[in-house]
């Protein structure tokens, strides 16, 4: 094995590495954002609210995440409407593609963490805002989300590094991510071992930050909280 | 007496499911009195004490606070808050003090007792801290105050509860059984801080097993069994000439 073509093509695999960083950090940050309504959806008391976020998340997570990036790439572009509208300059973009899906994915998935975490609080510190007056709204922002935040960390950490592995397959629309590029090199050096290893190897350390960050945040936010967490299904 | 009671409970059902908890209990709580609630378990007296700020949907009932009909209506099994205004605003005018504590575990023992005056009742921040410093030092456990609930013992997380609910000034204060999941050489500490309350002259409804207490404290008694008053009356009528046989059964099982 020649790993100087390793060498040589470093920053062509770190330039990949960072499409990746920002495909995976752009998706988590909208996905949490998406994820927190349909979190509360998810929980409403009324049977019709429950069931649409119901069919989003059965959907998003019994598909593939890669028929999912083809249905946004290629799916999108057979409809007049789409190819007519403001946003094709947007959905033209295979960048941008992956980005709707992988938002749409791990906003499903987040919004399952979420929930579980909301439900796993002991009713008991529920009916401890109820019995001081406060409405709903209090009860969220003061207790329920602050500590389904703590609750959530080990398992949206997780997901962030499923995330990451997931990005992946924006390779297969083009896009030169951190697979992507490794396998552009690849065709023009021959060398799958070498290259495929390093690209293992930056995947590898950028978990690794991720975990890291991770239990930082994680031992602020959980101090002296007991030890309360909750499970959530892996992503296939 | 042509006073208003500051609560009125009214012929309050429960029922969950088939079963028929609570089978129309009344009770009138005067300002400053101090109402033990007896009872074996399964007598339904945890569920009545829920039912009277709505932590527990009565079936059937009226709930009447300082002469305000809570006003409720009929839901899908029991009976629902029709204005949530109202039912925030006398939940806000009555404590709780549970089993359990139920402590925010992500807040200081200050910032518990903080919370409802602050964000509920929206009093400046300097006025509440000081206030609930007043109160922590009451109810002896000053020197804690910024530690976390889970780094106090079950008699030091009670008494920071008792104080969370004296924050809010209530009218009335509800304890559910509070001293029933501490070890015995706790129990003492919260009775004490419980005892100076009633000494205070504070109006309180306690579910207890705790008999001398009960006897020493209270104003009137009440024993309930199988879901319904079975003997009412001062702590001296109710303890040492009980008329029902259930209730005789009961305090000669206790002492």
């Amino acid at each position: 094995m020649d790993f100087s073509v390793v060498v040589e093509y470093f920053p062509r695999l770190l330039e990949g590495a960072w499409v990746s960083i920002q495909l995976v950090m752009i998706s988590i940050v909208l996905g949490g954002v998406f994820a927190l309504p349909i979190a509360l959806a998810r929980i409403s008391p009324v049977a019709w609210i429950r069931a649409i976020p119901f069919a989003y998340i059965f959907f998003f997570r019994g598909t593939p995440l890669l028929v999912q990036i083809f249905l946004v790439y290629y799916g999108a572009s057979q409809f007049e409407v789409v190819r007519e509208s403001v946003l094709w300059p947007i959905l033209r973009e295979p960048f941008w593609c992956a980005i709707i899906a992988f938002t749409l994915n791990t906003s499903a998935y987040t919004a399952e963490i979420f929930r579980g975490a909301i439900q796993a609080i002991p009713p008991g510190e529920v009916e401890a805002c109820k019995v001081i007056g406060m409405t709903k709204t209090q009860m969220y922002r003061r207790v329920l989300l602050p500590r389904a935040f703590g609750i959530v960390l080990p398992a949206y950490g997780n997901e962030i590094i499923l995330m990451l592995k997931g990005s992946a397959l924006a390779s297969t629309i083009t896009i030169l991510d951190l697979t992507g590029m490794a396998r552009t090199i690849i065709a023009r050096t021959y060398t799958p071992m070498e290259i495929f290893l390093a690209a293992g190897a930056i995947y590898l350390v950028i978990s690794i930050v991720i975990i890291a960050i991770f239990r930082q945040i994680e031992q602020r936010q959980n101090r002296y909280l007991g030890t309360l967490s909750i499970k959530v299904p892996d992503k296939g | 007496m042509s006073k208003v009671p500051a609560l009125e409970l009214i012929d309050i059902h429960k029922t969950f499911g088939d079963i028929e908890v609570l089978k129309g209990i009344s009770l009138k709580a005067y300002d400053g009195d101090v109402i033990s609630i007896l009872g074996s378990s399964g007598s339904g007296k945890s569920t009545f004490l829920r039912c009277i700020n709505m932590l527990e949907n009565p079936t059937r009932g009226e709930i009447v606070f300082n002469g305000n009909k809570l006003d409720l209506v009929q839901g899908e099994s029991d009976l629902v808050a029709n204005n949530m205004k109202q039912l925030t605003q006398m939940r806000q005018q009555i404590g709780f003090v549970f089993q359990s504590f139920n402590l925010w575990p992500h807040m200081t023992i200050l910032q518990n007792v903080m919370e409802g005056p602050l964000h509920v009742l929206k009093r400046p921040k300097h006025e509440v801290a000081e206030y609930a410093e007043h109160l922590l030092r009451k109810v002896g456990i000053a020197e804690k105050k910024n530690m976390y609930p889970n780094q106090l013992s079950g008699g030091q997380q009670q008494r920071v509860a008792i104080a969370r609910t004296l924050a809010m000034d209530p009218q009335v204060i509800l304890f559910d059984e509070p001293t029933s999941a501490l070890d015995p050489e706790l129990v003492g500490e919260v009775l004490g801080v419980m005892r100076n309350l009633a000494e205070e002259g504070r109006t309180m409804l306690i579910v207890t097993h705790e008999m001398n207490f009960a006897r020493e404290v209270s104003s009137d008694v009440v024993f309930l069994h199988q879901g319904v008053v079975e003997e009412k009356g001062t702590p001296s009528q109710v303890f040492s000439a009980p008329k029902s046989e259930r209730c005789k059964a009961f305090l000669s099982s206790v002492f």
